[in-house]
């Protein structure tokens, strides 16, 4: 089981857009993960225990976990690319 | 045939949120589209946000509420306007029985300034339309006038479309995201007093001079900003100031850790339930629109990880404090939305371009102005709340409630003093106003060439790409 932690300004809003947008992809391509949504500013307490790190905006912090940029899941545009990348770097 | 209509439709508010939202959900999804299998699913999951909000709501006001008085006793301050959040009050704004038609009106008025080309902002986040129908909501109460209440919802929405339009090269050149416009009312509120009191910053020799910057405030303040901490802080040190014991003092302080904790993720079922159809109506402007360029409207959320804006927010947080008890007249005191500072002062810090010393004048101003409308307001917004279910009163108190959202908002309270005041006064200033600032945004600020606006750029968008 993959975990996938999804940030953005509060931890509500467009994390939760993104983290089901996630969720709904891995679960067609047949990949088990687990999301958790948190604050951005939480993101360097708690990136260490995650495969992997989606934030929905800006990210200036500095985490070991690979990070993914995924505005394109709130605008609709790249979303595949974006989706895809997401999964190849859950499987490396 | 319509009296049974209406006849339904009161027996469906008598029931309550918890039993219209579900039902009104489900209609709005399948007229989307939605399988009606995926809206009721919808419609549930925020008839649960909502129950969830009401029992939060009810442990914040039964623990903080007699604290509040006591701390009235015991040191004098008088704040009895306690900020419940934004997640609550946009509970109650989706729980309205006008929403639906609010929603309606803010939809609409956005596609006709498209059609018109009066805007390039497609804003689809229908999550936040909160901001703009809660003033429609307030209108409508205060006047007791429907139409008036959507007429205000209709101004809120044109007016934030435009904002967000003016504001896009900010977003684009100081956050670096590009194509997207934010017409979140709650961020670009700020605007209104931060546009005039910048340019007013620059004028004054040696004030226009000052630049000095925090590197290490993040690392060092960053745990005070977490959610449970500013929450078991605060609550301490009410604790304290109303003369608890340490037990008590405790106690409080871990009960209102809790509450800004639960709040957000009762919030989020909202969220949650309103994206299919969020989505939906993304799909559909999407194809309508394929052949424009467009700027895509995302929720602020998006730029408030910014170093520059955090560091700013977490200087703000306490100063709120500062000025909700040294401040003549406020009643408002601040709490859960004490969490969300970072989205009030994001385009201020983008206005500057990350001066941090004029942020933080810049913020007082628009935390002071967030204070005193949030306390003007807070009689109506409380027994809006009231009605629709959320019983906060503490027995043997009048205590109200309010948040740094709803007519809070600089932008949503002057729309909202338009609308109540005498309307042949303050509806034509209200044009004036509104088209003064058209005419300066749109004619005389791209002549002079701002920075921002020195090489507009063209959305980088493809229209051949915004199908899904």
């Amino acid at each position: 089981m993959k975990r996938v932690l999804v940030a953005c300004g509060n931890g509500i809003a467009t994390s939760t857009v993104v983290a089901s947008k996630i969720r709904e992809y891995a679960e067609e391509k047949g990949i088990a993960l687990q999301t958790d949504q948190c604050k951005l500013m939480e993101v360097p307490g708690k990136a260490s225990s995650y495969d992997l790190v989606v934030t929905t905006g800006t990210f200036g912090g500095d985490v070991d976990t690979p990070v993914v940029r995924a505005i394109s899941l709130l605008t609709g545009i790249g979303q595949e690319d974006t989706l895809q990348e997401i999964i190849t770097k859950l499987e490396q | 045939m319509l009296d049974a209509l209406m006849a339904a439709f009161q027996w469906l508010m008598d029931a309550g949120p918890t039993v219209m939202l579900p039902v009104i959900i489900t209609v709005i999804g399948v007229i989307f589209r939605l399988k009606i299998t995926k809206a009721f699913k919808a419609g549930l999951t925020l008839g649960i946000g909502f129950a969830g909000i009401r029992l939060i709501l009810d442990y914040m006001t039964s623990n903080i509420g007699p604290a509040a008085q006591a701390m009235v006793k015991n040191i004098g301050i008088e704040l009895d306007v306690l900020d419940v959040g934004w997640g609550a009050i946009a509970a109650v704004t989706w729980s309205s029985p006008i929403i639906a038609i609010l929603v309606a009106a803010i939809l609409i008025t956005n596609v006709v300034m498209l059609i018109l080309k009066v805007t390039n902002t497609l804003d689809v986040d229908i999550w936040n339309y909160h901001h703009m129908a809660i003033v429609g909501i307030m209108v409508h109460y205060t006047t007791g006038n429907a139409l008036l209440g959507i007429a205000a919802s209709v101004v809120m929405a044109a007016t934030t479309f435009k904002i967000a339009d003016w504001s896009q090269p900010m977003i684009e050149k100081f956050f670096g995201i590009p194509g997207v416009t934010l017409p979140t009312v709650s961020a670009t509120s700020s605007l209104l007093i931060a546009w005039p009191l910048n340019w007013l910053l620059d004028k004054i020799p040696g004030i226009n001079k000052i630049h000095f910057s925090l590197k290490d405030a993040q690392k060092k303040l960053g745990f005070f900003g977490d959610q449970m901490i500013m929450g078991l802080l605060l609550g301490s040190i009410i604790g304290l100031l109303a003369g608890y014991n340490i037990q008590e003092v405790l106690q409080l302080g871990v009960s209102m850790s809790a509450v800004l904790v639960l709040i957000p993720k009762m919030a989020s079922m909202f969220m949650e339930g309103l994206m299919p159809i969020s989505e939906a109506a993304q799909k559909w402007s999407q194809r309508v629109f394929k052949d424009r360029q467009l700027f895509i409207g995302l929720d602020a959320a998006v730029v408030v990880g910014n170093q520059d804006v955090i560091t700013t927010a977490l200087i703000i947080i306490p100063l709120t404090i500062f000025l909700a008890v040294v401040l003549p007249g406020n009643r408002m005191l601040p709490f859960a939305d004490l969490a969300v500072i970072p989205f009030r002062v994001a385009l201020v810090v983008a206005l500057t371009r990350g001066n941090l010393f004029k942020n933080i004048i810049i913020g007082l101003f628009t935390t002071a102005a967030l204070l005193y409308a949030g306390s003007i307001t807070a009689p109506e917004l409380t027994s809006i709340a009231q009605g629709v279910g959320i019983d906060i009163a503490v027995v043997g108190t009048a205590l109200f409630i309010s948040s740094f959202a709803a007519t809070s908002l600089t932008h949503s309270f002057l729309v909202y003093l338009a609308f109540t005041m005498n309307l042949f006064i303050s509806i034509p200033i209200m044009l004036i106003v509104i088209g003064a600032c058209w005419y300066y945004f749109e004619v005389i600020k791209p002549r002079r060439g701002d920075f921002y606006d020195a090489d507009r750029q063209e959305v980088s968008v493809q229209s051949d790409n915004l199908e899904i």
